[in-house]
């Protein structure tokens, strides 16, 4: 008897009009979106290649440590083509230089406004818009068009038992639809594959992990159409119902929640971090030069009286102990101006993250916005993004800058033994310090953050936990609702 | 195994009563019996509680008080054991629209536990209600009212159950449809099913039913044999039983 329900569960939906048309559209949409995913990843991955060589070449070419800027480049990931997540809004590089803070610059919207407004339609946008639509739109009258239509007279005419009869609706209707989409989704894989996207074995497994995501997502819709259906005895009155429940979850509850909790935490402007630190960088300079002139004053006041050749001789014998000092006063100023804007990123990075948490939280009300978090996280294309990569590369700016520092030391010695050895009087010159190119192979190499399947999942783990908690409660509710349903 | 006497009360109203949600009293104290072999009419107004009968028996609703009886099981309490037992024709049938004839037949073939039927049986049975053969592989939503009543009538029939509930079965149906759809009923009867309809046709309950019953607000205030009634015009009892319940109705309050 299960089957034969199923099996009739089955038809009703393959064989409504409806269904080709619908299913028609979500494959065009799916194979389209992850079509121009690809092009886009592999136009980022060419970019991405030229300018780490054309980095690589600058460092190679340089003569002199003091002319070595390099840059380091975000790598495009091919899980970025399902989910691009802010991939696009975030800089696609950042200088690392002793003097300057790490900063992604330049992302693909600074690049061009109009994907901006308009946004990338991506695999995970056209579950969480369009299947959850889709969804809706096939079981909104699961249960109540067959009140409208009589057939639930005629079926309860006969030896079924209603908990056989609900089941064999959420099984069929699963079956009937999550069946065929798993048919573009596949297809969409097979371009991945044929299209040579280079996907290794742990972004495989973060791929089938986000389809499972979706298929929960769906389901979840599956049963939310479920419930209604079986709590309303009109399908015009559930269908209107359900969009309503629909355009909350998917289209406002997201907004909401990061509306809300921006009036609720509140997190200091760029701009207003910025010029905090610019002051405190202005006041420790201002601060220096006075303690640089003081400690000149006082230099010269030992030369006082001196003959001029005496006070050519003192000069020279203190040069390089006062280059030291005032050396080792600025290093200690840089360090302070360092620690200053640590002090204060680290500051914004927790508000912000408190506010992130305030809204993620508001928003995890939502499966939408759950799976939003669950398919980013999954990518590796949410919201930390841009701090795990400033985090890897201040981690690289860090080892940078020790080597650099040897490096320069080191130049800065040979110059100086060299302009002793001439004895002509010549100041220490920076840069040109050789006509050879430097060994850039000795320099460190930037690690990529941690991008394993672990750390990606770990995240998402209790966005798939409410997902499949709001499942379970729609289907024990739509369950609960039809045994008790008038099948009048 | 029980005897297969002729006689065997196979639906049995017993002090039938129901009153729903909103307090209407839709069915007061009815009691009715109809025998293996024999069709019951039901006759009555609109709202005089037919349907609510037939639901009554189908378990769709349960009794405010007193039970529907099918073979002796109490519908209420085993609604599973009585439907097995029980054919049953809604008025208004519907079906599944994106089905064919032959696949909304199957399926409910199916679900009454009758696996064992060939298309041909299908087949026979759908021109046995009178629906042309070119229509049995035609999605239901191309037919008409009559055209789906015919395929509703022919599931019923499918399900070969011992007892038969029809509501309204004639709605819908073009005159011949509904004059075969007598000779249908009466070659039923000959197999010795129980059937119960409720109908406003008159002069065909008079034709057909073994026993014809009248129903007014919810009170059956008429039952008479087809022999009790013999030589009396039926429509004249009708109305006669229609007015004297409202009159006795009008002194009593
Ligand atoms: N779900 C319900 N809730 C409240 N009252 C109801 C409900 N269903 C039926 N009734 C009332 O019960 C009474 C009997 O209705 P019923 O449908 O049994 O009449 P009927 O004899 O089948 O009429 P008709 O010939 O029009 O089909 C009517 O007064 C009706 O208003
Ligand atoms: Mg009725």
């Amino acid at each position: 008897m299960f089957a034969t329900l199923v099996e009739k569960e089955l038809k009703s939906i393959l064989l409504s009009p409806k269904f080709v048309a619908t299913f028609a559209v979500c494959t065009v949409l799916i194979l389209l979106s992850v079509f121009v995913g690809i092009r886009e990843y592999k136009a980022s991955i060419a970019e991405y290649e030229t300018a780490s060589q054309l980095s690589e070449q600058a460092v190679r070419s340089a003569t002199s440590w003091w002319g070595v800027s390099p840059r380091v480049f975000r790598k495009p990931n091919p899980m970025q083509i399902f989910s691009a997540g802010v991939n696009n809004d975030i800089g696609r590089l950042s200088d690392i230089s002793t003097w300057t803070d790490v900063k992604l610059r330049q992302s693909s919207y600074s690049d061009n406004t109009l994907f901006a407004l308009f946004r990338f339609i991506d695999f995970a946008f056209i579950v969480q818009l369009v299947l959850s639509l889709f969804a809706i739109l096939f079981t909104y009258d699961a249960i109540n068009g067959e009140r409208e239509s009589g057939t639930l007279k005629l079926s309860f005419s006969n030896a079924v038992p209603r908990g056989t009869f609900v089941l064999s609706k959420f099984v069929g209707a699963w079956l009937g639809l999550t069946i065929p989409l798993l048919i573009p989704i596949l297809l969409a894989v097979l371009l991945a594959m044929v299209m040579g996207v280079p996907m290794t074995g742990v972004e495989w497994s973060k791929l089938a992990m986000l389809i499972g995501v979706s298929v929960l997502y769906f389901t979840f819709f599956v049963m939310l159409g479920l419930l209604v259906s079986s709590l309303t005895k009109r399908s015009a009155t559930s269908f209107l119902v359900l969009l309503v429940i629909w355009v909350c979850l998917v289209l406002i509850i997201p907004r909401a929640a990061t509306m809300a909790a921006g009036q609720l935490v509140e997190v200091p402007s760029v701009a207003e971090v910025e010029s905090q630190k610019d002051r405190f960088r202005t006041d420790r300079w201002d601060a220096f030069g006075k303690r640089r002139s003081e400690a000149w004053r006082e230099r010269m006041a030992g030369a006082e009286g001196m003959s001029q050749d005496d006070r050519r001789d003192f000069m020279d014998n203190n040069r390089e102990k006062w280059a030291q000092e005032d050396d080792e006063s600025r290093q200690l100023m840089e360090q302070e101006i360092a620690e200053n804007s640590r002090v204060v990123d680290e500051e914004l990075r927790n508000r912000k993250a408190e506010q992130e948490q305030v809204a993620f939280r508001l928003a995890r009300m939502s499966p939408a916005s759950a799976y939003q978090l669950a398919a980013t996280n999954l990518a590796g294309t949410n919201t930390s993004l841009k701090a795990r990569y400033e985090d890897a590369m201040k981690a690289y700016r860090t080892a940078y800058a020790a080597f650099i520092a040897d490096k320069r030391a080191e130049e800065q010695r040979k110059a100086r033994e060299e302009s002793s050895r001439n004895r002509s009087g010549m100041r220490i010159t920076f840069g040109g310090g050789g006509d050879s190119p430097v060994d850039s192979s000795e320099m460190p190499r930037f690690e990529e953050p941690d991008q394993s399947f672990a750390s990606a999942l770990e995240p998402s783990l209790a966005d798939l936990g409410l997902l499949g908690a709001f499942t379970v409660l729609c289907f024990a509710g739509a369950f609960i609702a039809f045994l008790r349903y008038d099948v009048r | 195994m029980e005897l297969q006497s002729p006689s065997r009360a196979l639906l049995e109203a017993d002090n039938l009563t129901k009153r729903y949600e909103d307090g209407q009293l839709a069915l007061d104290h009815v009691n009715f019996a109809v025998a293996a072999g024999e069709i019951y009419a039901m006759l009555g107004g609109n709202g005089a509680g037919k349907t609510t009968t037939i639901n009554l028996f189908l378990n769709f609703i349960e009794p405010t008080e007193g039970e529907a009886r099918v073979d002796g099981i109490v519908t209420h309490r085993d609604p599973l054991a009585a439907k097995k037992k029980l054919a049953y024709v809604s008025e208004n049938v519907m079906l599944y629209p994106n089905f064919t004839a032959l696949q909304n037949l199957d399926f409910f073939a199916r679900l009454g536990g009758r696996t064992d039927y060939s298309k041909d049986a299908y087949r026979d049975v759908l021109l046995r209600v009178g629906l042309q053969e070119e229509a049995h592989g035609r999605r239901l939503k191309g037919f008409s009212k009559g055209m789906r009543q015919k395929c509703g009538i022919a599931i019923a029939i499918l399900k070969d159950a011992p007892a038969i509930l029809l509501d309204e079965p004639t709605s819908g149906l073009d005159p011949k449809a509904a004059y075969e759809f007598i000779g249908l009923l009466d070659s039923l009867r000959g197999e010795g099913k129980a059937i119960l309809m409720s109908t406003h046709d008159i002069f065909r309950a008079r034709d057909v039913a073994n026993t014809i019953g009248i129903m007014n607000q919810g009170k059956l205030v008429m039952q008479r044999s087809k022999q009790d009634l013999a030589g009396e015009d039926l429509e004249k009892v009708y109305v006669e039983y229609m007015a004297g319940y409202m009159d006795r109705e009008t002194e009593t309050v």
